[in-house]
């Protein structure tokens, strides 16, 4: 599937920043097997004064700006067209769960796709025993790590109401998962934190979503939003494996990927830290078009 | 033995009485009762000395700490507060021949670290090999994944380490724990033996102490040889003054005359960390760094760090500066990697470690789960991930044989549960080494920390300096948290030994520091001290004067003291009060400010100002109004006049100095401008011109000058317009100006003056030109307004 996409992120500060530096995550990345970047191109308002991109630890592409002049606003353009090619959904090859921790112990490596790196809780997803016992009863009747994570997916996605005005950024999955409410944002912590309880490795996987429009409806211009969604090891054969908790479905060619992370810290779209006094508010508007 | 007539007279020796405790190697005796080496002349001389000399001795010793300023923090239920800093006073002996053993293991060992936390943050061949688990690794805490791998500039990841060494019962020394992270006490150890040589100076110069000065100097000389950028300098990065050692960063600092820096005087630039000096940016090639590396960089590693320096971690990537130690490095702090040490050893090095560490088994591991639940009487079980010393620890670690039935049983199922969280390590009874207590010697256990450093050629090690020291028998005492103290460690030689100071010896090449390099937030701390000094003396002034009056007048309502009255209130200070919140706030500001800049303070200045603030606050209790505030004001400003004596006879003109200078002289224009609006006004009530003149010191120039008869004119025409008044507005602008000349001047300006200097210079002109009839209210208020407006163009010019 190709599609044209843009995103505008804008602030407003409430008094004038005197300077600032930020990491930006928002440009889509070519992954052999899921997606292919054909051309970006990411532009900020006012110019920053430097600016210099790098490969984090989760092979994500960065975007380092650095402001050192006062300013009130700040707006982040990015562009992207890009060829979304997932496989079809493969035959469940995923072990049970005593097996699979037998193989977690057989990966010898830390590499940035290694299950070690996401066992263990983090500052949005920390393991909690009663979302670790809320994941459990997914474990009951299936056969196959991947059976248990669909069941899971499907619960997450039944149990808690979609609601932007419950949560914001800061949130933890511990407090959406009392609130049983959140966004994509929320559903993937509250996933991520029940399958680490439960020793299954879970990661977060920022991107962007095609919204399909009601039958006879247009879509709406900057209607879309970013996305979230899980990634989750299912063992030697089967691999990392993308769920779409809030959607209760597989990650397939609707999910256009930017970047891999332990929870939402390591892959928030902005990260900054301003030189000002006041607060700051900030804007996003989406669009996700298919060309074909 | 029968003691003859002449010894029974006398005291029974310190070792009569002294009892190492059974199946417990001691430092002193040896398992057949005899003295060690060395020992017996330090024993014979502490017993000549005899107890009550001995007490003077130590007593100095602690006075000598106290005046230096030296103290640690401590954190307990109501917050944080400084201590003295403990010193035990008898030092532990260790001979030159189990010191070189000692370096010659840990040298070993240095190098093995280096050669893991290389690989752990590069090719991980340690974990593709099966010799270090991956969820060790990946799982902990202190794995920085921002800086995996990012290679050193220098090189090197470890530059500055220490070893926490404990000896067991056969004698055999032991590695307790590695400090990779940010190592603190090199500066205390210092301390702990200049107190200890001013109490046993006698003794120290016959035993052929090893010194320590030379570490130091090769160590500077080492930090200065990784600055690459001919421009680029080394400094210390500091958490700042709540750090519980931020003594010691202010001490080493000034020892090895390097910059004192927060992480809010570095920004990062183009890559290259930058500090924020009066005279702009200068670059930073080596950051000896204090602070623990999670709080480096909000933007990459700890987001909520208000501490560190955004951009860092790119600097890093850059290989722009070099960090000691590297980020990254506390890694190897983890307790449970002790466990995998031997292996990693044998593998790298083909041979077992000579100095081997404490016996560790991580319980990740089925066959080392078993071992320590089959063996756990012998065992302190612990948190795996845990950087810090067992007996440091003993909230989460416990001892196996201390136990009961039931959380004997609780230990052994979480160990089934939750093994790789845990470590256990076999539970070594430490050596002991004595303490003097009541006029006996006791013994106590004790950990020794040997401090490394890179050189050119390898490591060289800190000969002696630091021991920890149990407050009781119990291991867990020896954390100075909970009362552990601190003991000197004397190298002993057979030989006498070299003499190394810090100073250059003769034929050392002269070189002279890269001058102009005043962090911003040292000037403005600077600054603000002089304000708040000044502030405090105009304020005892007044109060002195004024009291004067209380006491001399029987009605308190008298005009010229409900003037004051009114004048005083806004500025926090009221006249009924003797020592009023006015003063103390300026006085407190001014410690709050010298506090953040001990790097720069002479221990005399500082004990002077803290001497004051003692004073100040102990005043607030005992003395009432009217006279006895009088004479306690006049006590007050004997004193502030003897720091500003210190400060103006003996603190060499940096620019430090300047914007010390300028503080004070912005302060003492504004609040003299301020006072003759109040006094000097036409309607002024009877007797004001008296007190002005009192209060401006200026009674007997006065008297000199003009006449008995103190007018209004005169008086204005002396403390706004005399230039020869060191009291006088005039006097302040004319310093101001030349003050302002000297300071360093920007690049970048566009003009050929900068700001301030058109405006004092303005304001003085003016001034100079006035009479004193022209010195309107209006006016007077007006100039404490302009002379203020200096103060925040100076700051826009070198602080922001």
């Amino acid at each position: 599937m190709l599609y044209n996409i843009r995103l505008h992120l804008h602030y407003d500060y409430e008094r004038s920043a005197a300077g600032g530096r930020h990491h930006i995550r928002v440009m889509p990345q070519t992954m052999p097997g899921i997606q292919r970047v054909i051309a970006s191109s990411l532009s900020f308002d006012p110019v920053s004064a430097e600016r210099s991109e790098f490969v984090d630890f989760f092979s994500n592409n960065v975007t380092s700006i650095t402001y050192r002049n006062p300013h009130e606003t700040l707006d982040v353009m990015m562009t992207a067209r890009v060829n979304v090619t997932r496989p079809p959904t493969m035959l469940d090859v995923s072990p049970n769960l005593a097996a699979l921790q037998k193989e977690i112990r057989s990966v010898w490596s830390i590499t940035a796709d290694s299950p070690h790196h996401f066992l263990t809780g983090s500052s949005y997803a920390a393991i909690d025993p009663e979302m670790t016992a809320y994941a459990q009863q997914s474990l009951a009747d299936s056969r196959t790590i991947m059976e248990a994570v669909n069941h899971l997916n499907g619960r997450i996605h039944a149990d808690f109401r979609y609601d932007a005005e419950a949560t914001d950024v800061r949130t933890s999955a511990r407090q959406a998962f009392d609130l049983k409410a959140g966004v994509c944002q929320d559903f993937s912590h509250i996933m991520i934190a029940g399958l680490r309880g439960l020793g299954i490795p879970a990661g977060y996987v920022s991107g962007f979503l095609r919204t399909i429009p009601p039958p006879g409806e247009v879509r709406l211009e900057g209607a879309d939003a970013m996305h979230a969604w899980v990634r989750v090891w299912c063992g030697r054969e089967a691999g990392w494996q993308e769920f779409d908790p809030t959607n209760n479905m597989v990650a397939g060619n609707d999910h256009i990927l930017i970047g891999y992370g332990r929870d939402y810290a390591d892959v928030s779209p902005i990260v900054g830290v301003l030189k000002t006094s006041g607060s700051q508010e900030g804007k996003q508007s989406v669009d996700v078009i298919p060309l074909e | 033995m029968t003691p003859s007539p002449a010894r029974s007279s006398i005291e029974p020796g310190l070792l009569a009485s002294y009892r190492p405790l059974p199946d417990v190697a001691d430092e002193m005796i040896d398992p057949s009762g005899a003295v060690r080496p060395g020992w017996e002349k330090l024993l014979n001389t502490l017993d000549q000395i005899g107890p009550e000399k001995l007490a003077t001795r130590f007593a100095r010793a602690s006075q000598y700490l106290h005046d230096a300023g030296v103290y640690y923090r401590v954190y307990d239920e109501n917050g944080t507060q400084e201590r003295e800093w403990p010193l035990a006073h008898i030092p532990l002996l260790i001979n030159e021949d189990d010191w070189r053993s000692i370096t010659l293991g840990l040298t070993e060992r240095a190098d093995l670290l280096e050669a893991i936390v290389a690989d752990i943050y590069g090719e991980n061949r340690l974990i593709s090999d099966g010799l270090l688990p991956p969820d060790l690794i990946a799982a902990n805490p202190e794995f920085l994944h921002p800086v995996a791998g990012v290679k050193p500039a220098s090189g090197h990841f470890l530059h500055f380490c220490a070893f926490e060494l404990g000896r067991g019962p056969d004698g055999q020394w032991w590695v307790l724990g590695d400090r990779t992270q940010a190592p603190s006490g090199a500066g205390f150890a210092l301390e702990n033996r200049v107190a200890t040589t001013r109490a046993l100076s006698d003794i120290s110069s016959e035993m052929n102490v090893h010194r320590l000065a030379g570490f130091f100097k090769d160590f500077r000389d080492s930090l200065q040889g990784l600055v690459k950028n001919p421009q680029g300098r080394a400094a210390i990065l500091t958490p700042g003054p709540n750090n519980e050692t931020y003594f010691e960063h202010a001490y080493i600092a000034r020892y090895l005359g390097f910059m004192l820096l927060e992480g809010d005087d570095l920004t990062v630039s183009k890559g290259k960390v930058m500090v924020r000096t009066v005279s702009g940016l200068k670059p930073v090639d080596v950051l000896w760094r204090r602070m623990d590396a999670a709080y480096m960089d909000p933007l990459e590693l700890k987001t909520d760090s208000w501490i560190g320096t955004p951009g860092m971690v790119s600097a890093l990537r850059q290989r722009s500066v070099s960090l000691v130690n590297a980020l990254g490095s506390g890694i190897l702090e983890t307790r449970a990697l002790l466990a995998f040490l031997p292996a990693i050893s044998r593998a790298l090095n083909n041979r077992d470690l000579a100095l081997p560490s404490i016996a560790t088994w991580w319980c990740g591991q089925e066959t080392e789960r078993r071992h320590v639940a089959d063996h756990i009487d012998q065992m302190m079980v612990g948190p795996a991930m845990s950087t810090r010393l067992p007996f440091e620890d003993m909230n989460a670690t416990v001892l196996g044989s201390s136990l009961d039935d039931e959380a004997r049983q609780a230990l052994l199922v979480k160990l089934q549960k939750d093994g790789r969280g845990l470590v256990g390590q076999e539970a070594v009874k430490l050596s002991t080494t004595p303490v003097y207590v009541d006029g006996k010697l006791e013994p106590r256990p004790f950990v020794l920390r040997v401090f490394a450093a890179r050189n050119k050629n390898g490591w060289s090690f800190m000969p002696g300096g630091f021991a920890r020291v149990g407050l009781t028998l119990d291991t867990a005492a020896i954390a100075m948290q909970r009362g552990g103290q601190a003991a000197d460690v004397w190298i002993t030689s057979s030989a006498p030994v070299r003499k190394d100071t810090l100073l250059p010896r003769e034929d050392d090449a002269f070189r002279r520091n890269v001058p102009g390099t005043l962090p911003s937030r040292a000037a403005e701390n600077l600054l603000w001290m002089g304000r708040y000094i000044e502030r405090a003396e105009g304020t005892a002034r007044i109060l002195r004067a004024c009291h004067a009056r209380y006491a001399e007048a029987a009605n308190t309502e008298l005009p010229l003291l409900t003037a004051m009255r009114k004048y005083l209130k806004p500025l926090g200070v009221e006249l009924n009060s003797a020592i009023p919140k006015g003063l103390l706030r300026s006085v407190d500001g001014a410690m709050l400010s010298a506090g953040r800049i001990r790097d720069r303070f002479s221990p005399d200045g500082w004990l002077a100002l803290r001497d004051l603030s003692k004073t100040i606050h102990r005043f607030q209790d005992v003395v009432a109004s009217g006279d006895d505030t009088t004479r306690a004001m006049t006590i007050i400003l004997r004193k502030l006049a003897g720091f500003s004596g210190l400060v103006h006879e003996n603190m060499y003109r940096f620019t430090g100095w300047r914007f010390l200078e300028i503080g004070r002289r912005l302060e003492r224009g504004i609040g003299m401008a301020r006072i003759l609006a109040t006094l000097a006004r036409h309607e002024a009530p009877e007797g004001a011109l008296e007190m002005l003149l009192e209060i401006g010191d200026s009674v007997m120039t006065h008297r000199r000058q003009y006449s008995v008869y103190s007018g209004r004119l005169s008086v204005l025409d002396l403390l706004a317009l005399d230039p020869l008044n060191p009291r006088s507005i005039i006097f302040q602008l004319d310093a101001l100006k030349s003050e302002f000349s000297l300071l360093p001047v920007s690049g970048e300006a566009g003009s050929h003056m900068p700001a301030y200097s058109k405006n004092v210079l303005r304001l003085h002109t003016e001034l100079a030109i006035m009479e004193a009839e022209e010195l309107t209210v209006e006016k007077l208020h007006e100039l404490a307004y302009e002379i203020g407006a200096l103060s925040d163009t100076i700051a826009d010019t070198y602080f922001a």
